[in-house]
């Protein structure tokens, strides 16, 4: 099926990456993320000395402060927080640096659509740079379903309100292994759900179909990372 | 996609303003009745069930008429700040009220006075000494307001202290009266509230006969005065009754 | 488990009650391997559901929701506003979840819990967008009047699958709800018509009778667990804090997807599982259906 979209991408094109790190100099690790014109930036302060509040004598605590562009934090912000956190716990390895806090600021710099997922890429990034221990990353995608059933990846915020409905998809990148690969009954790992949120009605079918292309599309996005992981932390690199 | 606008419009209740509302008592008049009924010494029926929250050490439902509250006990347990080492336990309570409890929409917020109230009517009927350096909590929320509410909050609170198994010397038993002209009313709903003249607010442990506070406000005589409190006083005896029935109930319902 | 040797040895020794408390994680997987819960359910089970309608008489519709022990009180209060100009002849919906002092220890005055704006943003998201209201009913005059509906909800209990239980109670509240009957006042003002002024007014009402909304395709939500290759319906909260990977999915009555809801959790989704949750939860929501069903006929006879 022929999709005509206003940037004249192509139903499963992204749109172009960009990605550098270690962009801010007081912090421990930092990285910035466009999709497009969707540009966020991540600060890791930490491990550091774990705050009463959170302190946790076998784990390390990971905190996500999320700053919009303009505003006040509201429920929205809250909930991205949530889902941020959550999935940057389940990445991490906590049990390294137990009763220690690693504070995650995500500072929004402009909002051109799938900017959840937009965020998480730019927190791994900013994690891998301040050097914390982590099982694996995660590459983190939106997919957008239309009216007419057909199913466009990595949206501008004008597809994103046009649309049906959306999902924010996050799998882990494939690992390069020197041990048997591992698979959970008959599924390679990276086809594994780290995250899923939607918003908007779609039926089950739908919602597969988004799945199988949002993996497809992800495994795009875990070699740019991994390209631009490998590429000395102050080039930025860029893709198409 | 429905979607709720950036700001919230200002709204409305659609409901009758007071003045287009007959007034249920006018000047001297004796010979009213009570909107709902009663008798002007009779008290609404009350209900009580322990064991209302499961995650609460201790808890308690109450309903009299329309004023319907429920009150959880946490604790003893540790102090939330860093307080200063005492020999005695504290006791820390709170009274917030839901955002539909009132008949125009609140906003749902903690309500300080009734707070600090509660305290005060609790404090002199538990053992402190028995959980010394440890904090109990007392929440208390109103789901719908009819009247009367705080002393409704005060018996439901105790009952739930003892549902908690905390110490105390007795329950605490709170009945309110209302002063319309020449009249008392006992165990007042909100709309008698609304044109009352004076209000009383009695507190008692009834085995013991022994009061823990008395509010006062408005324009009282002596003798009214003298009135309520025994009016009060023989109310909290009979609401001390139902109390320990309920507790009773509720322990020989878990045995077998 | 940091030790899991010794806490072999000590495991044959110490009772149950303390077992469940040192090494919760081995309890439950003692269990899981038996196929049953620590409370006697299967692990695809939910637990025993109730609705009461009617529980608040101060607001136009309102429920009581249980799941287990787990408790909400949803009631919706209606007032009116002026729509806006984009949307002349829409009403609105205002929905906020409260999680007070009292329904968990966790939470304390003044310090509200980090759940309840994400479950009230979980909540109105599904609700608006399940389209299961038409904000086309909720308008009085065109322009100049509309109804706003104020939907809260209040945990009284929390003990787990808080986000299913609030909806489930949001969803009985709206089919509780009567839209009073009101007119329009010389000031312009929407007032309510009390029943011996109905003939009287010279004014003819706004909206002549009391009316129900109509619902159409009412979401139902069911939570679960995935640990290993295990599916936990309904979880309680302790089995929320012990195993953390929740996965919340919505469906409505024709059976299509409103959402799925997993953030994080160390134990990633394979198709696989999320199918059998999917296949639960259908389950879930034709039990669900019934159970709300029953509890409007019930209003209905009193």
């Amino acid at each position: 099926m022929e999709v005509d979209r206003e940037d004249g991408r192509t139903q499963n094109q992204l749109r172009p990456l960009a990605c550098s790190r270690n962009v801010l100099h007081r912090a421990h690790g930092s990285a910035s993320w466009y999709q497009g014109d969707t540009k966020v930036l991540a600060a890791v302060y930490g491990p550091k000395a774990g705050a009463r509040k959170n302190e946790n004598p076998e784990k390390a605590c990971i905190e996500v402060i999320w700053k919009p562009k303009t505003g006040q934090t509201g429920k929205l912000e809250k909930e991205y927080e949530m889902i941020l956190k959550r999935t940057l716990q389940s990445i991490c390895i906590l049990t390294v640096n137990p009763n220690t806090t690693t504070s995650i600021i995500i500072q929004v710099v402009n909002d051109d659509g799938a900017l959840l997922p937009c965020a998480i890429n730019a927190a791994c990034v900013a994690l891998v740079d301040a050097g914390i221990p982590m099982k694996h990353l995660a590459v983190a995608i939106c997919c957008c379903v239309a009216k007419s059933g057909y199913v466009i990846m990595d949206p501008t915020k004008l597809e994103e309100q046009k649309m049906k409905s959306f999902a924010y998809l996050v799998f882990p990148n494939s690992v390069h292994s020197v041990l048997p690969e591992g698979s959970v009954q008959g599924e390679p790992m990276e086809h594994g759900i780290v995250t899923s949120v939607t918003h908007g009605i779609m039926s089950v079918d739908d919602y597969f179909y988004c799945l199988e292309r949002g993996c497809a599309a992800s495994a795009k996005l875990s070699d740019f990372l991994r390209r631009s992981l490998q590429r000395h932390p102050t080039d930025s690199s860029k893709a198409g | 996609m429905a979607a709720k606008p950036g700001s919230a419009p200002t709204t409305y209740s659609p409901s009758l303003t007071q003045k287009t509302r007959p007034p249920i008592f006018k000047g001297n008049d004796l010979d009213w009745v009570r909107p709902d009924g009663r008798g002007f010494h009779q008290c609404r029926p009350a209900f009580f069930r322990t064991g209302a929250v499961n995650s609460a050490s201790g808890s308690a439902y109450a309903e009299f008429g329309n004023t319907k509250v429920i009150v959880s006990v946490f604790g003893p347990r540790e102090s939330k700040k860093a307080m200063m080492y005492s020999d005695i336990g504290r006791l820390n309570c709170n009274v917030s009220y839901t955002t539909f409890a009132t008949p125009v929409r609140g906003q749902g917020s903690d309500h300080k006075e009734f707070s600090s109230m509660l305290h005060k009517a609790l404090e002199g009927a538990i053992m402190l000494e028995t959980f010394p350096k440890t904090t109990v909590d007392v929440f208390a929320l109103v789901l719908e307001s009819g009247g009367s509410d705080l002393p409704v909050v005060i018996s439901c609170a105790s009952l739930a202290l003892a549902d908690a198994g905390i110490m105390m010397y007795d329950l605490v038993a709170a009945v309110s009266v209302s002063c319309l002209g020449k009249n008392l009313v006992i165990d007042p709903i909100l709309e008698e509230e609304s044109y009352q003249d004076g209000s009383l607010m009695l507190t008692c442990m009834p085995s013991r006969y022994e009061v823990t506070q008395l509010i006062f406000t408005g324009e009282w005589s002596t003798p009214d005065i003298n009135e309520a409190m025994q009016l009060c006083l023989d109310a909290c005896g009979k609401l001390g009754k139902v109390m320990r029935s309920c507790l009773k109930e509720a322990t020989s319902a878990s045995q077998e | 488990m940091g030790l899991p040797n010794a806490s072999g040895d000590l495991s044959t020794e110490v009772e149950v009650d303390a077992f469940r408390r040192l090494f919760p994680l081995r309890f439950y997987e003692k269990h899981l391997s038996e196929s049953i819960r620590p409370d006697a359910r299967p692990l695809g089970r939910a637990r025993d559901t109730t609705i009461a309608l009617g529980a608040v008489a101060s607001a136009n519709g309102s429920a009581l929701a249980k799941i287990g022990s787990t408790t909400m009180l949803a009631a919706i209060k209606m007032e009116v506003m002026t729509p806006s100009t984009e949307t002349p002849d829409e009403g609105c919906v205002a929905i906020d979840f409260h999680m007070p002092p009292i329904c968990s220890p966790i939470v304390r005055p003044g310090r509200p819990a980090e759940a309840a704006p994400v479950v009230s943003k979980q909540l109105s998201d599904t609700i608006l967008s399940s389209g299961m209201i038409s904000l086309k009913e909720l308008c009085l005059v065109s322009g100049k009047a509309a109804w706003m509906a104020y939907l809260d909800i209040y945990c009284l209990d929390a003990d787990g699958a808080l986000f299913d239980t609030a909806l489930l109670s949001a969803v009985a509240a709206f089919s509780h709800l009567e839209i009073p009957v009101v007119s329009l006042n010389d000031d312009g003002k929407i007032v309510l018509l009390s029943e011996e002024q109905e003939g009287m007014s010279e004014r003819e009402p706004v909206n002549k009778e009391k009316r129900k909304l109509t619902l159409c395709s009412i979401p139902f939500s069911l939570t679960c667990i995935l640990h290993k290759n295990y599916i936990l319906a309904d979880p309680t909260a302790e089995e929320e804090s012990i195993m953390e990977t929740l996965v919340t999915i919505v469906l409505d009555s024709s059976s299509q997807l409103v959402s799925l809801y997993k953030p994080g959790g160390p134990v990633l989704a394979y198709t696989s599982a999320i199918q059998d949750c999917i296949a639960i939860t259908r389950q879930r929501v034709k039990e669900l259906q019934k159970i709300l069903e029953e509890a409007i006929s019930v209003m209905e006879v009193d």
